[in-house]
Parts: C-alpha cells; structure tokens; sequence
C-alpha cells in the first residue's frame, strides 16, 4: 500500500491509514460474528450436524477421482462403441445412431413419411425425364404415369408460364392428384415474380388478365397474386397496364369474384359445349391426347385452362382414355373460351355464358364420352 | 485527540447514511463465501463444539473461539480490495 496515493499530507495519512484498517477489522469482525450467530442457531436447534450420517455411509458416497470416471464412479461413454443388430435388416448399428436407423427401418416416425413422399414424387419427375426407365412399379399404374406425363408436359410449359394460378387451381383439386400438390409446390416457390422485361407482348397482356402485375420497386418484378391482391390498388393496376401495354390497353377484368375461384373450371368446361367445335377441329385430333400438345402450341395462355380442364376431367372419375378424349375437346373448349374473353373483354362475359349452363355439363360430357366410345371401338 | 474521534464518528456517521457500510458489507460476505473462508471455519466450529460438548456450547465460547482464527484465515487479495474501497469512500467524502 502506497502512502503516496494519498492526497493527504503525511500525519494525516497515518491516521486515516489506521482509520481504514479499524473500519477493516470492524466488518470482518461482523462477519465472524453472523457465522457464529448462525452455527449457535444450527446447534442449538439440532440440524448442525445433519450432513454427517455414519462412517460407513460417508464411504459411500464420498467424491470419486479416478481417471475414466465421473465423480459418481459412472463409466461416461460406456454405451457408445456398442453395437445392436437391427432386428429389421440384421445390420450391426452403432447404440447411439441405433433409435434413428430404426426409425427409417421400419417406416415408422414422422420423417420416414415426409421422406418416403418426397422420394416418390421426384422419381415420378425422373422416370419422365429419364425416358422409358421403369425403375419405379409404382409407375406402371396407367393413371399414374398419365398424370406424370402430364405433369412433364406442364412443366416444360411451366417454363414460359409463371402464373401463379396453376398452382392455385392444383390446390382444388383433391383426391387423385395427391401428387402433384407436392411436386408443385415446387415449381410455386420458383415463381415469386415475373420480370416484365422478359416477356413478349402477348404475354404480358395474358398474364395482366389473370393477375395483378403491379411492379414492385424493390425487385422490379410483376406481383403475381390475383387481381384483388390486398396489396396493391386498382390504380396501381391500370397504371402498370398502361405502361406496359400503352394508353389503349384492355380495361382490368374486375367484379365477379366467380371468374377467378375454382369454379373458373367449370365455365371452361361448359364453353366447349356452348361454343361449335368449328373453330379449331382441323387442328386436333379429340382421340390423341397429343391434341391438348397441339392446342397448346396455339397460344401459352391455353396452357393455363388446358391443365385446369384434364385435372377437372378426372375429378368425375372419368377413365383415362375418356379423359384424354374430353381433355380434346376441352382444349378445344378453352380456345372458345379465350376468343369470348379477348373479344368481350370481361371475364364477366365468361361467367354470364357458364353460369346457365352449368348444369347442362355432365350430360353432355357423358354424351360426347360415348359417342367416342363407338369410334374407339 | 477528541478532533480525531470525532472525525471518526463523523465518518463512520456517513459511511452508514449513504448505505456504504452495508455495500462493504455484503461485498465482504460474498468474497468470503466464495474463496471457503466460511466453509473452513465452519469445520474449525464442529471441532470447537466436539470438544465442549452439544449442549452446552455458548455463543461467547464460540466467539472466542473463531474470531482469532477468522481473522486470521481472510485472503490477502479479499484485504487488498476492501481496504481499497474503504480509502476510496473517504477519500471522496472525508472533510479534514
């Protein structure tokens, strides 16, 4: 201790010295004191020497420390270099891997599932793209493979199509396209914006009818949400149109929020009986399920209610042949559809044929079916 | 002489007004739990008390016995740093 720290003069400094170290002795003393009172107490009221049992129990838990040993005289990682023999598959697994491998084993557990549909569906992707592999015999079913061609048409069709409703009208249909609300999914995380710049004419104003396509600064992308997307405003609609289809651009399809649910199938299905097949049957051949490739070709905006139309189709539990057959003639369907929609300008037009007509469908898809029946025959 | 112990007082006084006493205080119990000092004492209390006895061991015996040894088992460095802090409180507020 250095007296020189001290801003005081020097006889003072002793004082004060002995000053700080009686204020010293007086705490520690206090100290002393409490632990004393405390012991006094413990004594007195007879739990002092509660932590001392017998000899012969203190031996026995006394502190290990030995090396290789915790302090309780436990081996630590005794398990870990055992091996178990798998009772599934009569491998010899590690202990601690052990609970997981037998998790996969067996099929049971919540990953096993996950995995198991994950690896269907894209090997149901890769028989398509690997041609007439038939590794998978979960493929040999007709339906099945039906819907993976399908899905291989659409995805090279999904390339030039980054509409949203795809996947939005994939989410109504239930039941036997089980598959493809998981492959989707995919293709749905891809398309979060379009680039305006990338797309022709035609394209721009396909995709302005069906979705809002307000441009967003940060990303200069197209908003791909619907028409009645919460975050953007009509104005904001009419204005991205005009800047990119110029002043005379089609007024926005707005109103009936029928056009765009999933009842927006069944309008498509019905035109095709309203409207005569005279516009596009040269072109399509109704028993070829080639013929929904060749209406596609037509125009991309077909390929949106073409996919609608052969999902719709199956939903009535329609077999595949038939469904090819009607999926034809939808196509052919849609194409009506559209030219109504271009010429009318308003999905309203659409909605106003569809509605009386709705009820007049089934009947008359059961009767185009088996009139194609006898010609297949 | 008396200038002395009443500048005593008169610190001693303010060590307690401003709660300054009871900082060092608790301050000291900490460290000294936290280096055994208690734990130590205590052990050398279980003797104390085998030898007089359980039932008749009084807190004077027991004062007597520990104080000395109590003092003399504090830590340097748990010294140093109260010393410290006690030249420091008057160096800020003693008036001389």
């Amino acid at each position: 201790m250095k007296m020189e720290d001290m801003p005081l003069s020097g006889p003072d400094n002793t004082k004060l010295e002995a000053l700080v170290h009686d204020i010293y002795s007086e705490l520690v003393e206090d100290a002393c004191l409490g632990l004393c009172f405390e012991v006094h107490r413990a004594v007195k009221q007879g739990y002092f020497f509660l932590d001392e049992t017998d000899q012969e129990s203190m031996k026995e838990f006394e502190i290990v420390d030995q090396p290789g040993v915790d302090i309780f005289g436990q081996v630590y990682n005794q398990w870990k270099n055992k091996e178990c023999e798998c009772p599934n598959c009569k491998r010899l697994i590690a202990a601690s891997r052990f609970a997981p491998h037998l998790e996969k084993c067996l099929g049971m557990g919540r990953n096993s599932s996950r995995i198991a549909n994950r690896r269907l569906a894209s090997n149901n992707n890769n028989s398509k793209s690997e041609s007439d592999q038939e590794d998978n015999d979960d493929l040999n079913d007709n339906d099945w493979s039906y819907g993976a061609e399908k899905k291989a048409k659409k995805r090279k069709s999904d390339k030039n199509q980054n509409s949203p409703r795809r996947s939005k009208s994939l989410k109504h249909k239930n039941g036997d396209l089980g598959k493809s609300i998981i492959s989707e999914p995919y293709k749905y995380n891809y398309n979060t914006g379009i680039s305006y710049e990338s797309l022709g004419p035609d394209e721009v104003r396909s995709l302005l009818t069906t979705q809002c396509g307000v441009i967003s600064e940060h990303t200069k992308k197209m908003c791909t949400r619907s028409q009645r997307c919460p975050q953007h405003t009509d104005e904001q609609r009419r204005a991205v149109r005009v800047f990119l289809l110029g002043p005379s651009a089609p007024s926005l399809p707005d109103a009936d929020p029928v056009v765009e649910s999933d009842s927006f199938d069944i309008p498509e299905g019905q035109t095709l009986m309203n409207h005569p097949q005279w516009e596009d049957s040269p072109d399509i051949s109704p028993t070829d399920s080639a013929s929904s490739k060749a209406s596609t070709n037509h125009s991309d905006s077909r390929k949106l209610k073409k996919k609608k139309r052969m999902t719709l189709n199956l939903n009535s539990g329609v077999g595949a042949a038939a469904a090819a057959v009607v999926g034809g003639g939808g196509g052919i369907g849609g194409v009506g559809c559209l030219a109504s929609g271009s010429s009318t300008s308003g999905g309203s037009s659409q909605s106003s044929i569809s509605l009386p007509s709705k009820k007049k469908r089934p009947k008359l898809s059961a009767a185009s079916i088996s009139s194609t029946y006898h010609d297949l025959n | 002489m008396s200038k002395d112990s009443q500048m005593r007082a008169a610190i001693n006084q303010k060590l307690i007004e401003m709660g300054e006493r009871e900082r060092l205080k608790e301050l000291l119990r900490a460290k000294l739990v936290e280096c055994g000092w208690k734990d130590q004492l205590k052990a050398h209390c279980k003797d104390v008390i085998r030898e007089k006895g359980l039932e008749h061991v009084t807190v004077e015996d027991l004062v007597t016995e520990v104080t000395p040894k109590g003092r003399a088992l504090v830590p340097d460095s748990v010294k140093k740093e109260l010393l410290t802090r006690i030249r420091a409180f008057l160096a800020q507020h003693a008036t001389l």
